[in-house]
């Protein structure tokens, strides 16, 4: 089946072609200014003050500096441990639990359950990091819960800030993480799950042994999307706590935002902005990297 | 559930010699009573604990003299929704968001069907490294790019224009929204198309009539995922667009917030209140056509 | 490398063509921009109807009007983005003291020293007002149109349980701890005092809190004398100490209250009108949230609240401290109307119009004529210490770096009142951040 070169280039550029407009759309308005902003990291650009009249090339002189800085890697470990638990604990683990249980639920149940997890998440950001400031205020609702309970109150934004901030992110995006293994569930047959339970094997064994691995693909694909979309949160944080008190809720993004923005340091800022796509990328390598293990 | 599935699983059972010998029909239904309840307990339980903090805003709105706590009001009132329910306040603002984010959303959505069949059907080895970029960057947070963007516009001329604004939105959903339609389009088998080429459809055609029903769930999906995230995006608007009748709602919600950082509660509750409900309602009406909310789950588990 | 930078920022800088026509005859249009904030409309009514008469008086040249919708931080990055580009730009801009100096470091802004020198009105500019807006060249950028002030507010039924004089004025520092302590000891359950010293409160730590006590000191927070920061100060030290005090024997809120982002309004609409806190080191415009029309209605407020101004350390002259802040009319340098953009700005501030916007935006007038003036006399008349200390009022050292020294200010505010350091150690770390922000050879000791 020799094709003459002509036809073979025809058929890639028809094949390509739909490409096209998607392609154009993001060359232009995404990556473009992605490379500028690669550049500005290596400048000293600033939206006001000197550095706006004339910004200079600086070579790594931002990078040097945030690794340098305190408040950098305090930003790091915040975005981790903020990462680790409303991500890759909170959510994945809630969406799970939900999914699994809502497989064996009433109907009306799934439909009221889902109609709040789902509704946290279609919320925008704004009203929801000032809800979450209400529930946690000292005279906010979850103090008045407790103490009905008898338990003690805390003001939880003063104390535990980065925990606070968690908590609320996965209260808002749990949801995605329940559709993704609801349809991953659905797609286990019943009769695999039965046979096991016939066979003695308990609830727990089940779903380690079974339900777990057959939706393996499922869980790496949900896991790296909800990190990356957990390691550019800023709206919820930023209205939540600002990323205070002090730093201690400062992720990067909110770090970022006050370098480039509250202080104007446009290189400082991209250079930290580069570094998160870094913590991110690493992420992603670490999943695919499971993902490849597991599927050989 | 429990006595029509114990007769089935009887039917699968196996037994073999050496493994505990199977439990009984009883302590079969005893335990499928408990996990079913314990199901049914969970999920209302997780439900009952995501609905109060939902609770501020239902009753901050109601509420004349609204503070941060939750609590019942002293003057019931309608007042807040009232002074909040101006053109300028609320109408405009909601309808620029419509057109705005509606548009940005219907752009994604083309170009990501078109985009998603070609990466399906395309063959090279570029393709996973391409995908996995594309991926990735959805990581950025967008506010990093936002002075480049700046300085772009205003050389192409598209400041404070809705229609560049809605450019910009587009390409920033396309990376997500590529990724989910190519799975979807994945789950298309190519003899559909190769049925239809054979029988002298071209290829838009063929897209436009055998593709297009199919993958409509993946639309649906893609649409909801979307919008949802450009409604509440307030920085690109911002700084995109300048005259103020241009703005969006997720601007305008500034306009609850006052020089000296005073911020008027109650009518803040009223208006996320209000603000919420077009991606409420595009929810409720996409998942209906679906079947259910729950098939959007099915673009991504990958 | 320069070439690469001209890919960069020349989009910003340098592209598209401006806009407007010419400045002499024919049509042409100025933009205006401002903060929108709040449902606050005084701004916007204002500029109506200034802008009317304007137009009225000049046939054929229209103002465009260009609130943005924003708070503090994101007005400041927008106009910033604007002033870049001449298609963009617009021609008067509303620049807040506190960052006009970035922008003209940035040369964002037109001097405006020609048109000044013109202009009769000037000379009614009290001398500290018409510092606001002169940069370190010397050169003056921009015409403030009122300002505000700091002070103490405090509730009266409060100092009458605690058998506080109902005219308080206290002298010295020791003067308001001492009814402080009083308050605490005859009136349990009530928060005897309050001063901004969180890094959620901002610059109102900065303001409000710190400033208010080092500017009581004899030292400064910068030298203009010699062009640099001050480090090392012991008046630096004396006011983390005041805050060490305060904090220390609980005359103050409690940390967790303290660090709130919205500490400012549950002050002023609740412990306030509550009775709930005797004395808060806050600014002139307090007394807007219980209009009529503000967030928290309270008619009986001027009969409940007292005011004193804030005292210097240990009485040294001129006896009470205050820092300003306040809004100036600027004109962008890539405005191509800069002459009609200068006969805005004088018809904005002519003495008419200047009296009526300081008494719709309650502020402090900072002209002599206006401060004369009936109509404000008698609005004013309700704050009279806030309006008289004005004489005495202080603007921030606004250079480009103030922002970040001002966040290092904040720091240093917060670890003493949450304990974590001392006075001493946060000193230390302050003068060392200072020492990063602007180089060693740009601090000195006082």
């Amino acid at each position: 089946m020799t094709t003459a070169p002509p036809a073979k280039l025809k058929r890639a550029v028809g094949q390509g072609a739909p490409l096209g407009p998607a392609a154009v759309l993001l060359l232009v308005f995404l990556f473009g200014p992605i490379l500028w902003s690669v550049y500005a990291a290596f400048t000293n650009a600033s939206l006001s003050g000197a550095g706006a009249a004339a910004s200079h090339f600086v070579g790594l002189a931002n990078f040097k500096k945030a690794f340098a800085a305190d408040g950098f890697y305090n930003s790091v470990v915040l975005t981790l441990v903020f990462t680790l638990i409303s991500a890759i604990i909170g959510q994945n683990a809630l969406g799970l639990m939900l999914a699994l249980w809502m497989r064996k639920s009433l109907r009306f149940v799934r439909a009221l359950g889902g109609a709040v997890v789902i509704g946290a998440w279609v919320l925008p950001e704004v009203v929801a990091g000032y809800l979450w400031y209400a529930f946690l205020a000292k005279d906010g609702s979850l103090n008045h819960v407790l103490s009905g309970l008898g338990l003690g109150t805390q003001d939880w934004l003063f104390s535990l800030p980065i925990v606070a901030v968690s908590i609320a992110n996965i209260w808002r995006g749990t949801a995605f993480s329940m559709l993704v293994y609801s349809a991953a569930l659905s797609d286990i047959p019943l009769e695999i799950e039965e046979a096991a339970q016939v066979d003695g094997a308990s609830g727990w064994r089940r779903l380690v042994s079974i339900t777990l691995p057959m939706i393996r693909r499922s869980i790496m694909t949900n896991l790296m999307l909800i990190t990356l979309q957990t390691l550019s949160v800023f709206g919820l944080i930023f209205t939540m706590t600002r990323g205070g008190p002090g730093t201690k809720s400062q992720t990067l993004p909110l770090y970022m935002y006050e370098q480039a923005f509250s202080f104007g340091n446009l290189g400082y800022g991209t250079a930290i902005a580069i570094m998160l796509l870094l913590v991110g990328a690493v992420f992603s390598l670490i999943y695919l990297r499971a993902l490849d293990v597991d599927t050989r | 559930m429990t006595a029509t599935n114990a007769g089935q699983t009887a039917q699968t059972a196996r037994v073999s010699p050496t493994r505990p010998r199977p439990r009984t029909h009883t302590t079969h239904v005893r335990g499928r009573l408990a996990a079913l309840i314990l199901a049914n307990v969970g999920v209302l339980a997780v439900a009952a604990i995501f609905v109060i903090p939902l609770l501020w805003v239902l009753l901050a709105s109601v509420n004349r003299t609204a503070g941060l706590t939750v609590s019942l009001p002293d003057h019931w009132t309608l007042d807040n929704f009232r002074a909040v329910l101006t053109p300028e306040t609320t109408y405009r603002p909601m309808l620029n968001g419509v057109i705005l984010c509606g548009g940005a959303a219907l752009l994604t959505i083309i170009c990501a069907t078109l985009a998603g069949y070609a990466l399906s059907r395309f063959k090279t080895r570029y393709k996973r490294p391409f995908l996995l970029t594309i991926l990735f960057s959805t990581g950025l947070p967008i506010t990093a790019i936002m002075v480049p963007v700046y300085g772009l516009f205003v050389q192409l001329n598209l400041i404070d224009t809705i229609s560049g604004t809605m450019l910009f939105m587009a390409a920033t959903g396309l990376p997500f929204a590529i990724w989910l339609m190519k799975n979807f389009m994945d789950s298309v088998p190519v003899t559909l198309e190769e049925a239809a080429w054979t029988d002298g459809a071209s290829r838009m055609k063929t897209l436009w009539y055998v593709i297009l029903p199919l993958v409509w769930p993946g639309i649906s999906v893609v649409a909801i995922f979307t919008f949802v995230g450009m409604w509440g995006n307030f920085f690109v608007p911002f700084v995109l667009l300048l005259s103020p009748d241009k703005l969006p709602a997720s601007v305008s919600i500034y306009t609850f917030f006052s020089q000296y950082g005073q911020v008027a509660y109650g009518q803040l509750a009223a208006y996320s209140l209000l603000y919420s409900g077009p991606v409420v309602i595009l929810f409720l009406f996409l998942s209906r056509k679906l079947g259910g909310a729950f098939a959007f789950g099915g673009a991504v588990k990958g | 490398m320069h070439l690469g930078l001209g890919l960069g920022l020349g989009l910003t800088a340098c592209s598209g063509s401006s806009s407007g026509g010419n400045t002499s005859g024919g049509n042409a249009t100025i933009k205006v921009a401002y903060q929108q904030f709040g449902e606050g409309k005084v701004m916007a009514n204002f500029l109506a109807g200034v802008k009317t008469e304007f137009e009225k008086a000049n046939p054929g040249k229209k103002i465009q009007l260009l609130p943005l919708v924003a708070s503090e931080n994101d007005y400041y990055t927008k106009l910033a983005l604007m002033l870049r580009s001449p298609s963009t730009t617009p021609d008067v801009v509303y620049e807040d003291t506190f960052l006009i100096n970035s922008d003209i470091k940035a040369s964002y802004l037109k001097p405006l020293d020609s048109y000044l020198a013109k202009w009769p009105a000037w000379g009614q500019f009290v001398d500290t007002a018409k510092g606001a807006a002169k940069a370190a060249d010397g050169k003056t950028y921009g015409v403030p149109d009122g300002t505000d002030t700091r002070g103490l507010w405090y509730n009266k039924h409060i100092f009458a349980k605690a058998g506080l004089p109902a005219n308080w004025q206290p002298k010295t520092w020791v003067d308001v701890l001492t009814a402080a302590r009083q308050i605490k000891a005859k009136v349990p359950g009530v928060t005897p005092l309050n001063i901004y010293a969180s890094k959620a409160a901002g610059e109102a730590t900065s303001m409000q809190g710190f400033e208010m006590l080092l500017y009581g000191t004899p030292n400064q927070l910068y030298d203009a004398k010699s062009s640099k920061w001050v480090v090392g100060s012991k008046g630096f030290l004396d006011a983390l100490g005041m805050v060490k005090t305060v904090f220390g024997e609980k005359l103050t809120p409690s940390p967790q209250d303290a660090t709130d982002a919205n500490l400012g309004n549950t002050i002023s609409q609740q412990w306030l009108p509550q009775d709930k806190i005797g004395i808060a080191l806050d600014g002139s415009w307090v007394n807007n949230t219980w209009q009529s029309t503000g967030p928290k209605p309270w008619p009986q407020w001027s009969s409940v609240m007292g005011e004193a101004a804030m005292p210097t350390q240990n009485g040294e002259a001129p006896g009470k401290v205050s820092l300003s802040g306040g809004w100036t009319w600027a004109i962008s340098n890539k405005s191509a109307n800069a002459d009609l953009a200068w006969k805005f700005i004088s018809e904005l501030q002519t003495e008419k119009n200047a009296a009526n916007y300081a008494v719709a935006g309650t502020q402090i007038a900072v002209r002599k004529d206006v401060a004369a003036d009936p109509t404000y006399l008698k609005a004013n008349s309700e704050t009279p210490v806030f309006t008289d200390v004005v004489k005495v009022t202080q603007y921030r050292p606004a250079y480009p770096e103030y922002p970040q020294i001002s966040n290092q200010i904040q720091v240093a505010m917060e670890s003493v009142m949450t304990g974590q350091q001392t006075p001493k150690q946060a000193q230390q770390v302050y003068d060392e951040a200072v020492k990063g922000i602007v180089g060693p050879d740009k601090t000195t000791t006082q």
